[in-house]
């Protein structure tokens, strides 16, 4: 996947506000073609690094370096780079198509190869021919997204950043532009910079992900290794329902939950690990008969369901611990709320965190 | 019943409105009713009514001079006013800056000042400072406490402006110029356009300000103050109309203006 030469690099990247670190000391290559996807909550200095990297801010120390150049200093209009913005700041005063054509008005081409432009670029966004004069106020939320979309890829630029621009849409809508937004990224094969606080976004559009926490990138991989090797507990509950139990390995080599005295079976113990977390996804949970069907087992009481569209959620009272059980709809809980269940997993389904 | 009450409560609304409006306006169509009249001094009822008055004003060389200066002083305050309230404006409500809410309060107060106590002042000053009065001196008076008002009117236009609009004209290459021109003047010109008209109508009836600086300049407003003081004739109504009515077309072309490019952007 990586190639000789990322066409992004960022070393010990840092940024001070006063005393404090918005972006602290990091490093991070993306490679040519790429849909990377920097993920973290609000303030988590994600928004922050990406304007660094559009050239709207410049790091207090480190380097960004474009296919092995130097970028610090480089200002956001002579990089080959181009932002969609959050509020996709479309210029209200023009047309569909004057938006669209003006970068290519900035760089001084001729209004002919300018509409040609901007029409193919209408026809590429799926947007119909009849809006190139259309007043940009008058497009609908998903309209507005894929006009800027082709503003920014009229600049033709090297790398697109993206900030949060799918935030404020609906769910529905939201989801077919996430698609649609792939789909563009293999139809045009440009290296994709996106950044959201939505996993679930990030998942389904990333080729890797990179999780944000306080300013330092925690961890880096593809959606697959942030879903199943998640290496904190912050990963692990950004993803969404998690149960986590803090434990202690045990000298017998089991793990030792202090608050019940329960010793569980592991999973793969991580190298220098003494204590940490255990997550276990709702999904590797499952109703046992009786308790030798799985690894570990614990006896609960059924004490709330939520249905999840395809799938049903149920909430198991384990002494004071809430655990969270996910079924598919076809395998449901038989039984009643308030019933006495026995829950279980197998040791390699759960992952150990060590924070 | 019910009905009846709401029938009563519409009328009285209606009449109350009427009321007001008549309260307001009514002063201003007497002093055109005042202007049509033929004889030489002013009376109601008129007894005879006529047109001589509005023929003698125009073809006076002083009136035009009046309305000239008047204009031209109008015309220099709202240039320039508009200049330094746009980026005034921007100091106000687009960029975040330390002492800026002291700036917000100091640069409105000069708007509370009795205006013809900062006339008085500007006097001195100029005298102080050794510059003969004229309608440019005037043009700087009005400026002290025009300007204020327009970066108020601008900065409503700007709070409404999108930061991000002149990043990404930025990042999509433009320079700093180009941004300006590009998209910043554009899509605050309402509010440019607004302020505007507010300077100039500032200007065109500004008096205790004109009264102390415009030296041996008149404006049209001192005219009338001079004439009714001294030397009253059916033309100072005429003037007054004029002056009045002036003013009202030019905010109803602007509003005009204003709604016309609306409704033909909302067409496209």
């Amino acid at each position: 996947m990586m190639q000789s030469l990322p066409i992004l690099s960022l070393k010990s990247v840092r940024k001070m506000f006063g005393p404090h670190a918005a972006v602290d000391s990091i490093d991070l290559d993306i490679a040519e073609g790429e849909f990377f996807t920097i993920v973290g909550p609000s303030g988590s200095g994600k928004t922050t690094m990406l304007r660094m990297l559009a050239g709207m801010d410049t790091p207090t120390s480190g380097d960004i370096l474009l296919r092995g150049e130097r970028i610090n200093d480089l200002p956001a209009n002579k990089r080959p780079t181009c932002m969609v913005f959050q509020s996709l700041a479309l210029f209200p005063h023009r047309t569909v198509g004057q938006n669209i054509e003006f970068p290519l008005k900035i760089r001084g081409e001729t209004p002919e190869s300018r509409k040609a432009r901007a029409l193919q670029l209408i026809d590429l966004l799926r947007l119909p021919q009849s809006y190139y004069g259309k007043n940009v106020l008058k497009c609908s939320g998903g309209e507005r997204q894929r006009v800027a979309l082709a503003r920014a890829l009229a600049y033709d630029p090297q790398i697109l950043f993206f900030d949060e621009p799918l935030s404020a849409i609906d769910y529905k809508l939201r989801k077919t532009l996430e698609k649609e937004l792939k789909d563009i990224h293999r139809e045009t094969k440009k290296t994709f910079v996106y950044i959201t606080h939505s996993l679930e976004e990030a998942m389904v559009m990333s080729d890797r992900i990179g999780v944000m926490r306080a300013g330092k990138l925690v961890q880096v991989g593809s959606p697959h290794e942030i879903y199943s090797a998640p290496n904190t507990r912050f990963v692990s509950e950004f993803v969404g329902d998690v149960n986590v139990v803090p434990v202690s390995l045990a000298k017998d080599g089991l793990l030792h939950v202090a608050e019940t005295g329960a010793r569980l079976k592991p999973p793969a113990i991580p190298p220098g690990f003494t204590q940490g977390h255990l997550v276990i996804r709702p999904e590797f949970l499952r109703f046992l008969a009786n308790a030798g069907e799985a690894d570990n087992a614990m006896a609960g009481r059924v004490y709330n369901e939520y249905v999840l569209g395809s799938r049903i959620q149920y909430q198991v009272r384990v002494g004071r611990n809430v655990f969270a059980v996910e079924k598919l709809r076809q395998q449901a809980f038989k039984g009643k709320l308030d019933d006495d269940v026995t829950i279980g997993w197998d040791a390699g389904d759960a992952i150990l965190v060590t924070d | 019943m019910q009905d009846r009450q709401q029938r009563l409560r519409h009328a009285l609304i209606t009449v109350w409105t009427i009321a007001v409006i008549v309260f307001v306006y009514l002063p201003t169509i007497c002093i055109t009713l005042a202007s049509l009249t033929a004889s030489r001094y002013f009376q109601f009822p008129i007894s005879k009514w006529g047109l001589e008055w509005w023929h003698k004003t125009f073809s006076s060389i002083e009136i035009r001079q009046l309305l000239s200066t008047s204009i031209i002083i109008a015309l220099c305050v709202t240039v320039i006013a508009v200049a330094i309230a746009f980026f005034g404006a921007m100091a106000f409500a687009r960029y975040d800056w330390k002492g800026r809410s002291l700036y917000q309060k100091v640069i409105l107060l000069p708007i509370f000042f009795p205006q013809s106590v900062l006339g008085l002042a500007l006097l001195l000053w100029f005298n102080t400072l050794g510059l003969p009065l004229s309608w440019m001196t005037a043009v700087f008076a009005h400026l002290v406490w025009i300007v204020p008002v327009v970066t108020l009117v601008i900065s409503i236009q700007v709070y409404s402006f999108d930061p991000a609009l002149e990043e990404a004209a930025f990042d999509l290459g433009a320079s700093r110029w180009q941004v300006l021109r590009e998209v910043t003047l554009p899509v605050l010109f309402p509010g440019l356009f607004s302020g505007a008209l507010f300077a100039f109508l500032l200007s065109w009836g500004n008096f205790p300000l004109s009264l102390f600086t415009t030296g041996a300049d008149t404006t049209v407003p001192e005219y009338l103050y001079a004439k009714m003081v001294a030397g009253y004739t059916p033309g100072v109504p005429v003037l007054g109309t004029v002056s009045t009515v002036g003013a009202a077309i030019l905010l109803i072309g602007g509003y005009g203006l204003i709604l016309a490019t609306r409704r033909a952007k909302a067409a496209e």
